[in-house]
């Protein structure tokens, strides 16, 4: 799992449980389930009687009796919340892209520096060449160093997964290997061109 | 998706490579062990089964990090014009009385509360299951330790749908991939069905070995004679 992934499931996870545990303490008092059940909420619980209000007049006074820190801790809290919640949002929106890949060993200020774009429409043209492939087209993401090539290709009718993963594993990724001098990790996503039923002639 | 024009007599590729697909009106004893010892090389080659594929769940964490910031950024303003002296907004009074007058048994509280839970138990399912249902795992090759490799489900029902249009007496079929079954239907134009059936399952094991998948899902052909 990429580290995305990870923030992401686990941020909306934490929202999940937020909105299940809110409706659900609404839904128990509201229904009243905590004496049909003859379940005791424990002391302090915020609703327990269906005639209770989400907003009481206690709550507003005690909020507006706060000292005079109460209202700068709240806008400092909505503002942090609005600065993560931005952070999260773009980071769902931009894809990084290495710019460019260090050729060998050399490091990259001395050494030869190749383009991810040209390194992918390299492995593209080679991959796009081979038998039973229709289509292919080569991203390379990441950071640098930690770079990664989506490579999605469309099949002909002819083309099948296997062979096709065997050519380009032999023939665009073993190329690009002995370039960059790099084994990077590589995503292939097979799909196929759709045409109508032919029969046996 | 790409256009594909090739016209349908595509010549000696597609020959030479369906080569091994019976033609033949008998049904070949040696076709299974064909399509065993297939397996058994490609599992002998090396290579490794690729991990399903786990979605980053953008779409969802987009558009909840989106309602929290349209949501924080409203209060912050309202709270900001509040202690600056003016009034608050209408939709913060508006909601403020509707929270403090209805009481919990009130029937859009009770709307509103089991929309949230569902939505909470929503939002906890994308969390925790992979997603990216479409797509399947496949066996990489033994050379490329590093790939991982997937094929679109839709696609290989496409060519299986081609493979079993390739079995004489089939005149038309229907493909459908699962996660973990794949389900033929065929229609028999002529010969006996149980044959076309057992043709079929063949022809159609062997084309699902060809696609190298990680976990190859059972076959299930149905037949039928067109009535009329």
């Amino acid at each position: 799992m990429t580290p995305r992934s990870a923030l992401n499931r686990t941020l909306l996870a934490l929202a999940g449980l937020v909105f299940l545990g809110g409706g659900l303490l609404i839904l128990f008092a509201g229904l009243d389930l905590y004496r049909r059940h003859d379940l005791a909420p424990p002391a302090g619980w915020p609703l327990t009687h269906p005639a209770d209000v989400l907003l009481g007049s206690a709550d507003r006074a005690r909020w507006s009796s706060q000292g005079w820190w109460w209202w700068p801790a709240v806008i400092a809290a909505l503002a942090l919340t609005a600065l993560l919640a931005l952070w999260w949002l773009l980071a769902q929106l931009h894809r990084r892209r290495p710019g460019s890949l260090p050729v060998g060993d050399t490091p990259s200020q001395e050494g030869v520096d190749l383009r991810d774009r040209a390194l992918s429409e390299a492995i593209g043209n080679e991959a796009g060449a081979l038998p039973g492939v229709g289509d292919a087209s080569v991203l390379i993401t990441g950071r640098p160093g930690r770079h990664r090539t989506l490579i999605k290709l469309t099949l002909t009718p002819e083309g099948t997964p296997g062979a096709t993963l065997g050519a380009l594993c032999e023939g665009p990724l073993s190329t690009a290997r002995r370039a960059t001098g790099i084994d990077m990790p590589a995503e292939v996503r097979l799909q196929v061109s759709r045409h109508g039923p032919h029969r046996v002639k | 998706m790409t256009s594909d024009p090739r016209p349908p007599g595509r010549g000696s590729a597609s020959s030479t490579h369906r080569a091994e697909v019976p033609l033949t009106k008998e049904p070949d004893p040696a076709e299974r062990d064909v399509s065993t010892s297939d397996l058994t090389a490609g599992e002998r080659e090396g290579g490794h089964r690729t991990r399903r594929k786990w979605s980053a769940r953008r779409i969802a964490a987009a558009l909840v990090a989106a309602v929290i910031l349209v949501a924080a950024v409203a209060t912050l303003v309202d709270v900001i014009a509040v202690r600056a002296g003016r009034p608050a907004a209408a939709w913060r009074r508006h909601l403020a009385d509707e929270l403090a007058t209805r009481p919990v048994d009130d029937v859009w509280m009770l709307t509103g509360a089991a929309v949230a839970a569902a939505v909470g138990v929503w939002l906890i399912v994308l969390a925790l299951t992979p997603g990216q249902r479409r797509w399947l795992s496949l066996r990489s090759p033994g050379g490329c330790p590093r790939v991982r490799a997937f094929v679109d489900r839709d696609g290989a029902a496409v060519l299986l749908r081609d493979a079993a249009m390739w079995v004489p007496g089939v005149g038309a079929a229907h493909v459908m991939v699962g996660r973990h079954r794949i389900k033929a239907r065929a229609e028999v134009r002529f010969r006996d069905p149980r044959q076309v059936k057992d043709d079929l399952t063949s022809v159609l094991a062997e084309e699902r070995d060809r696609l190298a998948l990680a976990r190859p899902p059972r076959i299930a052909v149905r037949t039928r004679r067109p009535t009329r």
